[in-house]
């Protein structure tokens, strides 16, 4: 792994953590219900953006729209700063700052080792340069007897690049894995261990990896295995830190951060934006997530940094307003910067095996990869909420689809969506359950079932009908 | 009949006229418009007026809240409106139970929930919104915040009282082991018919919440006010056999 201009330093992060001792005083009520709020506002209305929400068009196709959301994203980002919720402080960087900070974030990125690796590249708004896939289980809880299986499905398909994730193994040896115990420690090292066993079963030993971010709850799952000699390989595989809802930090994530200063490797920093939540309404999640992704470099020193939006309705990333507001979000990120923004492709509602879950693939798959999205990550069927019920197929099927869609307009993109999205919306209440992984996949070959193929080719064709390429 | 009038002196120094009705009607709009210096003046305009303050609450604050809790389904306002307008509610409801006798007091405040998010997890905005929706939908709720240990669940449910919901939240897997340490540690003490236990969060489902023992689960914000609800309107025998499902 390498990240190419990178210039990150040790002395900024400790300018940082001293930002935590030191900052303005806010508790986290304040900070909730006073500053993000009124700072979202101010910006939206400063900025003119109130009502530019268009529910009939959810790919923007206004280059000069998303450049008045990242000036009002920037100036929020240096309004508001990020919360420390241990110290109950602000850390407020100038603007300077955290234009040296975006500038000190790679503009490229080799994961994974040997003949496994890809290279990521800054992509823009229709750039016909190919997406990077993460995908994988995203967090599902799972039976660990599945483990290596559920990443080695996974991988079977080229147009997953990279698994996200390995999953949550639920347990360990049989035990039940706690957060901030000595179970988190060994159960980190057994999720990485599950995972690199699949990549194996897949022919695909140095594929890159999250490691342990389905077990980890408070870094000691990170601390117990990355960089340790059977844990994750800091040469290829990236350690997930995910600042909290809005724009807060702490003391366990920036243990993460710290904790590649000391062993090497590569910080992927996601910050979600909640439809509803803190933010608001579409407008208001698209500056926020702007300026999170500001803040994961200035705070996080992320190489992958990844600031987008998921609706706190349905906690699901394909209702109408989070598909806009992702839209504009990363325009603004991939036009104003130089960086990797990423996205998440596979908050679904729906459960595998159903078509509706292709569905909300595709259009959020098409939407990030047409809006200048560096790379993508999922999926996570049901929004993570049933252990088993897992992507199989879904991981191929969202891998293709991105891919496919790089180097598309977005006014096609746009058509295509809309088209999509009145396949399944109003199923949204009440989603389908789809089946578990031992439903769908036969444990022995690894090959996943007739049913799996249907629904998937049904939908591919309905996809190719629209004019995407696949 | 005769039409009881309270002159009130404003911020400019006119005199105006208000009814009881009026009184009420200022009550439900300081609250939706989250105006927490507003409720106050009108909670003490109230009692001054003679309104019986169960009245007020009922007819002025939860009339409020509730259409609150309407603007905020249609996304005409957010998780931060809904958390002050509960604050502003909440202000009201302690101007107004000064005036209430004991056992007035206690008929009001029936309904109670201790909300939190389980240790070993630092998230807050499912919890904050069910927190909020509960508020919304007459529930004195109180909120402990994140990482709440199973001992301090327990010990600020005993504060509140036999009879309260304990409700927690859970993100990740390995955090929500920490619900069912809670009802244990509830069976060890011998509360466990006490207190009726929710659970919910990204991990949780009704499988979880029945393998744990606990007495209720809920999918979204409102599907916890379903279960809520439900217990409190039948009281029944605790621990549930099974647990009350809302999805």
């Amino acid at each position: 792994m390498s990240a190419i201009n990178k210039l990150y330093t040790l002395t900024d992060f400790l300018e940082v953590l001293d930002r935590t001792q030191n900052g303005p005083v806010c508790t986290q009520d304040e900070w909730n219900k006073k500053i993000i709020p009124r700072t979202v506002k101010e910006k939206v209305e400063e900025y003119h953006l109130r009502g530019t929400f268009d529910p009939e068009n959810l790919i923007n196709r206004d280059d000069s729209l998303a450049d008045e959301f990242w000036k009002a994203g920037f100036s929020m980002a240096v309004e508001a700063g990020m919360l420390c919720v241990d110290t109950e402080r602000r850390i407020l960087f100038t603007e300077e700052e955290l234009e040296n900070a975006l500038k000190s974030a790679p503009s490229e990125l080799i994961l994974g080792t040997g003949k496994d690796r890809v290279r990521m590249l800054h992509r823009m708004p229709e750039d016909r340069y190919p997406i990077i896939t993460l995908f994988g289980n995203f967090g599902t809880p799972y039976d660990e007897e599945l483990g290596p299986a559920v990443t080695a499905v996974a991988l079977q398909s080229r147009a997953v690049d990279g698994c996200n994730s390995p999953g949550s193994p639920l347990t360990i040896h049989g035990r039940d894995i706690k957060a901030g115990t000595p179970y988190e420690v060994l159960g980190g090292m057994h999720e990485v261990q599950l995972g690199k066993a699949g990549a194996r079963m897949a022919g695909r030993p140095g594929v890159t990896m999250q490691g342990a971010s389905g077990v980890e709850a408070t870094s000691l799952a990170y601390l117990g295995t990355y960089g340790t000699s059977k844990g994750s390989d800091p040469e290829g595989d990236v350690i997930p830190i995910l600042p909290m809802t809005c724009l807060k930090t702490s003391y366990y994530l920036l243990n993460k951060t710290a904790l590649i200063y000391n062993a090497g490797g590569i910080a992927q920093v996601s910050h979600y934006s909640m439809i509803g939540g803190y933010s608001g309404g579409p407008e208001g999640c698209a500056v926020s997530a702007i300026a999170s992704l500001i803040l994961c470099c200035a705070v996080h020193h992320a190489d992958m940094p990844f600031g987008t939006v998921f609706d706190a309705r349905d906690y699901g990333g394909s209702s109408r307003e989070t598909l806009w507001s992702n839209s504009i979000a990363v325009q603004a990120e991939s036009r104003n910067t130089k960086t990797l923004p990423g996205t998440s492709t596979g908050n679904c509602i729906a459960g595998p095996c159903t078509d509706m879950i292709l569905y909300e693939l595709a259009v959020q798959g098409i939407g990030h990869s047409v809006s200048g999205a560096s790379y993508t990550l999922g999926l996570r069927p049901r929004m993570g909420r049933y252990p088993n019920y897992i992507g199989v197929i879904e991981n191929w099927f969202a891998g293709e689809t991105c891919k496919a869609s790089c180097g598309m307009s977005r006014n096609d993109a746009n058509e295509i969506v809309k088209s999509l999205v009145k396949k399944y919306e109003d199923r949204m209440e009440k989603p389908p359950q789809g089946k578990s992984f031992r439903e769908l996949v036969d444990l022995r070959t690894l090959k996943p079932s007739k049913e799996c193929f249907d629904v998937y080719n049904k939908v591919k064709k309905e996809l190719i009908d629209l004019g995407v390429p696949l | 009949m005769g039409i009881n009038y309270l002159y009130v002196i404003n911020k400019k120094s006119t005199t105006n006229m208000v009814s009881k009705g009026e009184i009420l009607e200022e009550l439900s709009n300081s609250v939706i418009s989250y105006d927490e210096d507003a409720v106050k003046k009108w909670a003490k305009e109230a009692l001054d007026f003679g309104v019986d303050p169960r009245e007020a609450i009922v007819e002025g604050l939860s009339k409020g809240i509730k259409a609150v809790g309407e603007k905020f389904h249609k996304l005409e306002i957010f998780l931060p409106e809904v958390m002050l307008a509960a604050d502003a509610m909440k202000t009201g409801i302690g101007i107004l139970e000064e005036k209430m006798l004991e056992k007035e007091k206690e008929e009001m405040k029936k309904n109670k929930v201790v909300i939190g998010t389980v240790v070993g997890d630092i998230h807050d905005i499912g919890k904050n919104l069910v927190s909020a929706i509960l508020s919304v939908n007459g529930f004195e709720v109180h909120d402990l915040g994140t990482e709440v240990s199973p001992i301090k669940f327990v010990e600020e449910a005993k504060k509140m009282g036999g009879g309260t919901i304990i409700a927690m939240s859970s993100l990740m897997t390995t955090s929500r082991g920490y619900q069912a340490d809670t009802i244990k540690r509830l069976e060890d003490t011998g509360l466990r018919d006490k207190f009726f236990v929710m659970v919910g969060g990204g991990v949780v489902n009704p499988e979880w919440a029945k393998k744990i023992g606990a007495d209720g689960y809920g999918r979204l914000m409102d599907d916890a006010v379903v279960v809520a609800k439900k217990f409190f309107e039948e009281r029944p025998k605790l621990p549930l056999k099974e647990p009350i499902i809302s999805e």
